[in-house]
This record gives C-alpha cells, sequence and structure tokens, in this order.
C-alpha cells in the first residue's frame, strides 16, 4: 500500500532546523565529485514549456548561460507539454533524443519500464543531501528502483489541484472560510449558485480534470483497487456515498452546463468568464486572472482541496528531468541537470512557474515565503499533499484506469443516463476490471 | 436579367408578381442565412483578436467595447510569428511548385504510355494517400532521422509531397485524359517532342485543373501540424500552424493572440483563393465530368 505522509507542523519545523544547521555547518552544496566535461560537446536539452513565458525564457537563458560557461555548446528547445508524449515516442522510435529533457512522472515511469533513461541516483543523492532532503511525497512517487534498477528522474517541481473560490460573493454569503470538506462545499456553493453563476466549476468529463473526482470518491473511502493492486474495488458502500454526494449536488444544478463534455480547459474559462463560484485548478487559473482580470484575481483566494470521511486526498504530481541512454553527452547532461537544481536559479524559476517544491530548503525560498497566494498554496499541496493515487497502488492497471477516465465515466452515467448508483458502479467495476487484468 | 424577368412579371396575372417577390425575398434570405453560416466563424475569429482577455471571457459580444491590438503585438513581437509564416511560405510553395511538377509527368505517363503494372503503379499511389497519416508519422520520422533530414524544412517538404504526390497524381490523370490525343500528335508531327507536347499543349490546356491541384496542395501543405509537430522541434523552424499550437501551453487558452495567429494565417489562402477562385471552379467542373 502507498505510504501517506502527513508533515505536521514540528515536523516541518524539525526538518527546517536540521536543514538549516546541515547548511551551517558546512554543507552549503554537496557537489558531486564533478566529471570532466568535454569542452566544445554538445548537450541538447528538452524543456517543458509552462504557461509562464518568463520561466520558459528563464529556463533556456540559464542552461545556455551553463554552456557558455563550461565551454559546451548547448541547444535548449521547449517542448509543449501537451505534445510531449507524441514528440518524445517519435524521437525514441527514431533515435532522436535530447541528452536531457523535462517529462511527467506518467511518462517517466513507462519509459523506465522500457529502459530508455539512465540512473541517475548520484545526482539524485546529491542534490537532495545539499537542500535538507526530498519531500516524502515527492521522494516515494517517483522511486523507479523497482522497474529500473535506480532512480532515473530528479524531480524539479510538483503541481497538483488547489481550490479557487470566488471570495467576493462567498463573503457575502457568510462565508470567509474554505470549506474543509466536500459537504461544505455543495453547501457554500448552493448559497451563491445564480445561474448564470454556477456553484461547483468541476468537471465530470473525459478529461484530466475529470478525473478530480477520482480523489472525492477516495476521500470518501472507495478504492480503485485492492492493496495488492490487483482486484478492482470500486463497488462499495463508499463509493455508493460519493455517488450520491455528486447526484444530489447535479440535481440542485450547483455545476455549469456542459461540464460532463468539457475539454481540458472548461473549467478554467468557467471561471474566468465568471460562470463558477469554485474549481479545482493547478493554479493556472490564477496566473491568467493576474494579468488578464485583476479584479477576479483580486476576489480568488485559495485553498486545498476539501476532505471527505477518510480525509484529504490531494495527489501531487512531480515533473522530473532525465537523461536518456542514448545520450552523447551523459556527463555532461548530469552536470546540467544538477547545476539546474541549484537554489539561485530554482527560486527565480518558482516565481515565475507554478510548481510547488520539491526539496525541504525550497519551502524557505522567497518564493514561497513572499505572499503569493498560488504559491504558497502550492508548498501547502507537497507539504500536505498524499502520493499520486493514493490509497490505491499506482501502477500500470492505475494509469491505464486513469487514462481511460472510469470514474468520470460512471459518474456520467448516474447524472446524465440517470443509471441507478449499483448500476453505473458494476460497469465501472467490470470495466477497469478489465483493464487491471491486461497487466496480471 | 432582372431586367428582363420584370418587363415579363408586369404581363403576368395579379398575383404572379407576389410570389415573384415572395420566390425572390425566400431565395435571397436562404442566400443570406448561408452566407452568415460561412462568414461568422470568420468574423468571430476577426473580432477576437481584437479584444481585451477579461472581454473574451466576460463579455462575449458581436463588436468589442475596446479595440485593442496587443494580441498581434504579442504574436509578433514576443512570438514571432512572421518567423513560421515565412516557414509555411517556403514549405508550402516548395511543395506544391515540386509535386506540380512530377505529378505533371506521373500522370502523363500513366494516361497516354502503355507499360506493365501501369494500372498497379496507379492503385498503389491511390492507397499511399489513404494512408492515415497517424500511422505514418513515427515511420516517417524514423526515416528523416537517418536520412539527416530531421528538424528542418528541407525534411518536411520531402514528407509533405508523400501526401500531396499520390493526391496531385490521381487529379491531374483526370485532367490530361479530357486532352485529345490529336492534339498532341498534330504538335509531334510539327517537330514537337514529347516534352514539348506535354508542357506546350497538355499542361497548358490543363490550366484550370492544375490550379487546382495546385491549390489543394497549398493549403494541404499550409495546414498541416502532425507530421510538424513530430519532426520539427527548433523555435526557428516552426511553421504556422506549429507556432499557433505553441501558444496554447496550459489549460488556459490564450484566445486574443490565438484568434490573431489565426487571422493572419488564413489571409495567404484567403487571397490564393480569391485569386484563383475561377480556375479553382473550372479545375474542379472538368475534372469531375471528363476524369
Amino acid at each position: 500500500m502507498a505510504e501517506k505522509h502527513h508533515w505536521t507542523r514540528r515536523r516541518v519545523l524539525g526538518t527546517t532546523m536540521a536543514g538549516a544547521a546541515a547548511a551551517a555547518l558546512g554543507g552549503k552544496r554537496a557537489a558531486l565529485a564533478a566529471p570532466a566535461l568535454q569542452k566544445g560537446s554538445k548537450v541538447t536539452f528538452w524543456g517543458g514549456l509552462i504557461f509562464s513565458d518568463k520561466a520558459n525564457k528563464l529556463l533556456v537563458d540559464t542552461v545556455n548561460k551553463w554552456g557558455a560557461d563550461n565551454g559546451i555548446q548547448t541547444e535548449a528547445v521547449m517542448i509543449n507539454q501537451n505534445e510531449t508524449v507524441q514528440k518524445v515516442s517519435a524521437a525514441v522510435a527514431s533515435n532522436t533524443m535530447p541528452d536531457a529533457l523535462d517529462l511527467s512522472l506518467d511518462l517517466l515511469l513507462l519509459l523506465s519500464r522500457q529502459g530508455q533513461f539512465l540512473p541517475l541516483d548520484d545526482v539524485y543523492d546529491s542534490i537532495g543531501k545539499a537542500q535538507g532532503g526530498w519531500y516524502a511525497p515527492v521522494a516515494s512517487s517517483t522511486d523507479t528502483s523497482k522497474i529500473a534498477g535506480g532512480r532515473t528522474g530528479i524531480p524539479f517541481g510538483v503541481s497538483g489541484n488547489l481550490l479557487l473560490r470566488r471570495d467576493d460573493l462567498l463573503s457575502k454569503a457568510g462565508f470567509s472560510k474554505p470549506p474543509t470538506t466536500w459537504e461544505e462545499l455543495a453547501q457554500q456553493a448552493a448559497a451563491v449558485n445564480k445561474p448564470p453563476l454556477f456553484g461547483l466549476g468541476l468537471a465530470l468529463s473525459n478529461v484530466g480534470d475529470g478525473n478530480v473526482q477520482i480523489s472525492v470518491m477516495q476521500s470518501y473511502g472507495g478504492r480503485i483497487a485492492d492493496d495488492a493492486g490487483k482486484t478492482v474495488t470500486i463497488k462499495s458502500d463508499a463509493t455508493r456515498e460519493y455517488l450520491r454526494w455528486v447526484k444530489a449536488a447535479w440535481d440542485k444544478k450547483l455545476f455549469p452546463p456542459g461540464n460532463t463534455t468539457w475539454d481540458g480547459a472548461g473549467d478554467n474559462q468557467a471561471y474566468l468568464a465568471g460562470q463558477a463560484a469554485f474549481i479545482a485548478n493547478t493554479g493556472s487559473v490564477g496566473i491568467a486572472a493576474k494579468s488578464q482580470d485583476p479584479e477576479l484575481y483580486k476576489a480568488t483566494l485559495y485553498s486545498s482541496l476539501p476532505g471527505g470521511p477518510k480525509g484529504v486526498v490531494s495527489p501531487i504530481a512531480p515533473q522530473l528531468r532525465a537523461v536518456p541512454k542514448s545520450s552523447k553527452n551523459p556527463d555532461a547532461a548530469k552536470a546540467l541537470i544538477e547545476h539546474l537544481a541549484q537554489p539561485a536559479f530554482m527560486n527565480a524559476y518558482y516565481e515565475a512557474a507554478i510548481y510547488g517544491p520539491v526539496l525541504q530548503d525550497q519551502a524557505k525560498f522567497k518564493a514561497f515565503t513572499g505572499g503569493d497566494p498560488i504559491l504558497a498554496g502550492l508548498l501547502d499541496l507537497v507539504q500536505k499533499g498524499t502520493a499520486p493515487a493514493y490509497p490505491d497502488v499506482f501502477n500500470a492497471g492505475y494509469a491505464d484506469m486513469f487514462n481511460n477516465f472510469m470514474i468520470p465515466k460512471m459518474v456520467q452515467r448516474v447524472v446524465i443516463d440517470g443509471w441507478d448508483l449499483d448500476k453505473a458502479m458494476d460497469e465501472a467495476q467490470v470495466g477497469t476490471q478489465a483493464i487491471y487484468d491486461k497487466y496480471k | 436579367m432582372i431586367g428582363r424577368n420584370a418587363a415579363r412579371d408586369d404581363a403576368a396575372p395579379p398575383g404572379a408578381r407576389g410570389r415573384w417577390i415572395a420566390g425572390r425575398a425566400l431565395t435571397y434570405a436562404v442566400l443570406l442565412a448561408a452566407v452568415a453560416l460561412v462568414l461568422l466563424p470568420i468574423y468571430w475569429m476577426a473580432i477576437t483578436s481584437l479584444k481585451l482577455p477579461r472581454e473574451i471571457y466576460r463579455v462575449p459580444s458581436l463588436w468589442p467595447q475596446t479595440i485593442t491590438f496587443n494580441n498581434y503585438r504579442i504574436l509578433f513581437e514576443d512570438k514571432d510569428f512572421v518567423l513560421a509564416i515565412r516557414n509555411s511560405l517556403i514549405v508550402s510553395f516548395a511543395v506544391t511548385l515540386i509535386s506540380v511538377f512530377i505529378s505533371s509527368l506521373a500522370a502523363y505517363s500513366m494516361v497516354r504510355f502503355r507499360y506493365r503494372f501501369r494500372g498497379l503503379f496507379g492503385r498503389v499511389i491511390l492507397f499511399a494517400y489513404l494512408t492515415p497519416t497517424s500511422l505514418l508519422f513515427i515511420p516517417l520520422s524514423i526515416l528523416m532521422a537517418r536520412l539527416g533530414l530531421g528538424n528542418s524544412l528541407h525534411g518536411l517538404i520531402l514528407v509533405y509531397l508523400t501526401f500531396s504526390l499520390p493526391l496531385s497524381t490521381w487529379l491531374l490523370q483526370g485532367y490530361f485524359r479530357s486532352v485529345p490525343r490529336e492534339l498532341e500528335e498534330q504538335g509531334m508531327i510539327d517537330g514537337l517532342s514529347r516534352f514539348g507536347a506535354l508542357f506546350r499543349i497538355v499542361v497548358p490546356l490543363s490550366a484550370p485543373g492544375i490550379a487546382a491541384v495546385s491549390i489543394f496542395t497549398f493549403t494541404g501543405a499550409w495546414n498541416e501540424l502532425l507530421l510538424a509537430l513530430v519532426l520539427i522541434t527548433s523555435e526557428s523552424q516552426r511553421t504556422a500552424p506549429l507556432a499557433l499550437n505553441y501558444l496554447i501551453t496550459s489549460d488556459v487558452l490564450p484566445w486574443g493572440p490565438l484568434m490573431a495567429g489565426a487571422v493572419v494565417s488564413s489571409l495567404p489562402l484567403m487571397i490564393l483563393y480569391f485569386v484563383a477562385q475561377h480556375y479553382m471552379v473550372q479545375g474542379m467542373t472538368a475534372g469531375s465530368v471528363k476524369g
């Protein structure tokens, strides 16, 4: 069973103190024994293109400056994260992978199983030792030792869902604090629900945002599969309880029209259009509102996802850097990745990007202590969040179920097709078991 | 025409004029509805490119409350979209010229000469065109990498030719068949070579068809995204659809710059169709009835 990592204030303070003491005792940075970098050689780096132009430019400039300082020719290309899978698939097939690249945990796990990446344990240990250690959920979820014989990815950021709320409307309705449970969320949403403004801007469609419903179901005690990650256990009293919650909110017309067919931008557009009082989002909407709609930005507050009877389930999604085995310059690629983990760069990068920290010492960065509500929320996410799939096991079956949107589809059966809860659960149970059986 | 009808209607029995007016009104109403249906998305694209972000989301309206050119500034200054347009022009013109030249020779050969497996070649060419791009992008990317043409406009031109040549050849066969063989024979009696007969008689007489094929080929190359996405990595080599695609970097869509890019990307095609619409209609008709 995946381990849940609760970060109490005492533990955070203790870790912070320990990190500070370690730094004071001399280890500003326990650098790797630097291999001799071949002057004049070339390193190609594919960075993940994100919403912030400033962050993208900073990454490219830093890579190029590192190259210039070390006499290495660099080519830093930003790859649209929406198309990373197609791009990397073609590059693997044609043996044209770069020397280092950014990618999601899903893709890293998939390609690590195929033996595409070099082990980077030395880089991982070096960075972790120098910066107070890795956050526990980050460390556990990115450990590829069992499938690839070592750690193949170096985490550099964490994303996940925050709850965005329209404080201007909710305060007037008497709700000054964020909802801590899904029931409270529905109550607050109902209080401000006045079409064309709808209370719950949550996607129930077959997109990544729709999979937030998995977390809601899990917080009610529902599970995708057993602790072995083999037998599907969707049909349960806990899942039934969760479905009742969704159905009740649906019947009260708290969801904006079309939310069962939204694409990945549907909830964001609803929020930016002033049609939703609550949405669950990575923070990109907040960044967009900051520049495009300052009035909405000021009216927006951020908090962690609410919880259910079994607590809060808020999975983190780590982003990583890896070195393909086909790299012609692996030593330089590893040195570049270690360079990109340096505090000065990462602080500036986090200030512009929308990622939470991955290392304990990064919590002290100005980016996270400077009062930016989105970044503070992302720090909170990594400190209180859960490992991907928790309390389920993150395996190939789970990933396949996730990509086939089995839980949003089950919800659609209930709210759109009007199916009985048990019939909807039966269908999800059978369909998901068929998926899991493929990997037995 | 209208005057003649009106004169005829003056002599028509009472009630006929009313029916004529009603018929005309209905005709124009249907035409106006069709025009609105076609133009509304283009109009929406154009006005969205002139709106502020907040207005795009908050106040969907048929006319901008505040007209801004900031979306175009972002496109040209921050995103260097001119470079993408230039790349698209290079690729599309190169693909069109090469494709029309080679497919003219291929189509002429299939229409005029008799040789073994001619029919088989014709069918294989058609099958090559019918193979879905999504099945071919990985094999093509491997091929381009081995040829050392990955991440280059040359590679992209070569790949696009694999899709445009079959279609062009297939279409041109129909147009070439419509040219009487006797004209060529007379030209050759007067001293023309086989190439001379092709380029001085067949090609000029098939001009509408060649124009139509050129426009199809140009449009296909101009709009293509999937192969460009896979084959092109460097920012400096991106084509217009790829550059537009790279404007979307998260789950928040930058509608203003996207629509500005769509307007700019549409202009060359609109101009091309406007200039060549006469040939286009003529060419399509010729191909359809004489092929």
